[in-house]
């Protein structure tokens, strides 16, 4: 066998093993569509024995995804979680952004200390203080409001951190010289340093977008009353302990999945590179 | 570093303000809250939350349940990732959409992942069963047998995380010196062989990040246990972190939950610890043999 089979081979071998992969992986996915597109009286008839219809639906139909517009009143809770989603990358960029460009660009008494508080902070979950923080919060009176949704997810120690190692690359020349000619520190940011990171603000945006499309535990304890709820509590309300509104719940699952895949695979590239420069390095 | 005239000279601290004043609310002082609940009685200083959590049976199971699986779930996320990420840092056509299709479950929200699985493994009417079925294996019990029910929960919450570990080990392989490789070729190293005397120990800090990172989000991991299991089949499943979620919210009892999220706390900082030792060591060793 010369060389280039060898390779060939290798190469083949490599195809098969991820597809494999894919498939695994992606099969929960699938099955779930499939189930999301069956008629109600279908969802469970061809379960068992197993055959092609345990997978693939006999009538297709978007039935379910009508209905939970149109009579669950969907639309709410996703206007809901598109609000508090935005709100949070806006703002949570700005202020992560800004923090991180004095970080990285000046020096000042207590930097390492303040610094090190940020470090610190990233390092605890948010697991572990929710339920203090809920305190926290209703002491603030800011449950079942807009800004105890959002107001907590705002100053993230990770993104800041993320931020600092992205902006640290930027030469201070290319600042500098800019300055020289006059430009005021805001000017700096907003016409030099902002278009050079584009990757990291890409990356700082999906992080937020997913803790807050995705969140699930601290809407459970904030958002109590019916018009402030967010897709994820909202989907918990099709099932019950005594019913389970099945193709609601899958309907509605799938429609809250596809919008996080829709901005991650154009959006993809800039992540990787976003988390390559962070210095999280070999 | 730019340079700040004086009139300037508190630009830096404006600029940080409120950033850092949202961390101390909302990440800080919950820790303080923590601490003050679990040691401060009604008489001042105590241990006394912590003497009755350590009598406590239930406690105890649940302690032994988090270690369980938390010796299984961190080694085989770490090395999935691991192997994900080399896979998906290979030079051929496509592999940006493997790429995504291998980190596509973590960008699905914990709900509809523990929904679908749910319905996937249920006994009675799920897909796996109805295919063990068909392959002659015959059906299991899943989420409802005792000694399942943590192995279903690994499986999910593995399924789930393992793309986002990998994205962080792919950025360490990306920063490698690809000239590194072309030398190890040059003396006719193997694959293998590259792996694990060149790339191994390059990745060392990346290694590192993971572990803790890894390490502190799964012995915090609770949302299967609330979504699925509720703790059960006869306490199998109730690790330290949902009893810790009941107490707050079903018993009203924030002095043992803060207790609990301390006794985790400091779980996770032994065993970040241990990790940054045994891998410290390793790559010593790998070191010296290069």
């Amino acid at each position: 066998m010369t060389r280039r089979q060898k390779k060939l081979i290798k190469t083949i071998l490599l195809y098969i093993v991820l597809f494999i992969l894919a498939f695994l992986l992606l099969f929960p996915l699938l099955w779930g569509i499939s189930a999301s597109l069956r008629s109600d009286n279908e969802l469970f008839s061809y379960v068992m024995p197993f055959s092609w219809h345990t997978l693939i639906p006999v009538e297709w139909t978007f039935q379910s995804y009508i209905d939970l517009f149109a009579k669950y009143n969907f639309l709410k809770p996703v206007m809901n979680t598109l609000f508090v989603t935005a709100v949070s990358i806006i703002i949570g960029c700005f202020l992560n952004s800004i923090a991180a460009f004095a970080f990285a660009m000046f020096d000042f008494p207590l930097k390492n200390f303040l610094f090190g508080l940020v470090l610190l902070s990233f390092m605890i979950p948010f697991e572990a203080i929710a339920l203090p923080l809920y305190q926290v919060v209703d002491s603030m009176h800011l449950v079942d409001t807009y800004q105890g949704l959002i107001l907590p997810s705002l100053a993230n120690g990770l993104v800041m951190f993320l931020f600092v190692q992205f902006f640290r690359d930027i030469p201070a020349e290319l600042l500098d010289a800019a300055r020289v000619d006059g430009a005021g520190v805001g000017k700096v940011f907003v016409t030099i340093l902002m278009p050079l990171s584009k990757p990291i603000f890409i990356t700082a945006g999906l992080m937020f977008f997913m803790n807050q499309w995705n969140s699930y535990l601290w809407p459970l304890l904030i958002a109590r009353s019916k018009n402030i709820r967010t897709i994820q509590i909202a989907l918990g309300f099709f099932s019950t302990e005594h019913k389970t509104n099945w193709s609601a719940l899958y309907a509605g699952s799938m429609f809250s999945a596809m919008i996080p895949l829709c901005l991650f695979l154009p959006l993809q590239k800039y992540f990787v590179q976003g988390i390559t420069s962070s210095g999280i390095k070999g | 570093m730019l340079h700040l005239s004086r009139k300037m000279r508190f630009l830096p601290y404006l600029l940080i303000l409120p950033a850092l004043l949202l961390l101390f609310v909302f990440k800080l002082y919950p820790i303080i809250i923590t601490l003050r609940e679990s040691f401060i009685g009604k008489n001042g200083l105590t241990l006394k939350n912590f003497q009755l959590l350590f009598k406590d049976s239930i406690f105890w199971n649940s302690l032994m349940v988090t270690l369980k699986m938390n010796i299984v779930i961190i080694p085989l996320q770490i090395f999935i990732a691991l192997i994900f990420a080399l896979l998906v840092n290979a030079p051929i056509r496509g592999i940006g959409i493997f790429r995504t299709i291998f980190y596509l479950p973590i960008t699905i929200s914990a709900t509809v992942s523990c929904l679908v699985w749910n319905v996937m493994l249920n006994p009675n009417s799920g897909v796996v069963n109805s295919f063990l079925n068909y392959i002659g294996i015959g059906a299991q019990d899943f989420f409802l047998d005792k000694n399942q029910a943590l192995w279903c929960i690994v499986l999910v919450a593995s399924w789930i995380g393992c793309g986002y570990w990998m994205m962080f080990i792919l950025a360490g392989l990306k920063n490698i010196d690809p000239v590194l490789y072309e030398a190890a070729m040059v003396d006719g190293s193997g694959w293998l062989h590259t792996t694990l005397t060149i790339t191994l120990p390059l990745l060392k800090n990346v290694l590192l990040f993971v572990f803790v990172a890894n390490t502190t989000s799964n012995i915090l991991l609770f949302v299967p246990m609330q979504l699925i299991t509720n703790g059960g089949p006869q306490g199998s499943t109730d690790v330290l972190m949902f009893e810790a979620y009941l107490s707050a919210f079903k018993y009203y009892d924030r002095s043992r939950s803060s207790a609990i999220v301390l006794v985790l706390l400091v779980l996770i900082i032994i065993i970040c610890a241990f990790q940054a030792k045994m891998l410290n060591e390793k790559s010593d060793r790998g070191a010296g043999k290069a």
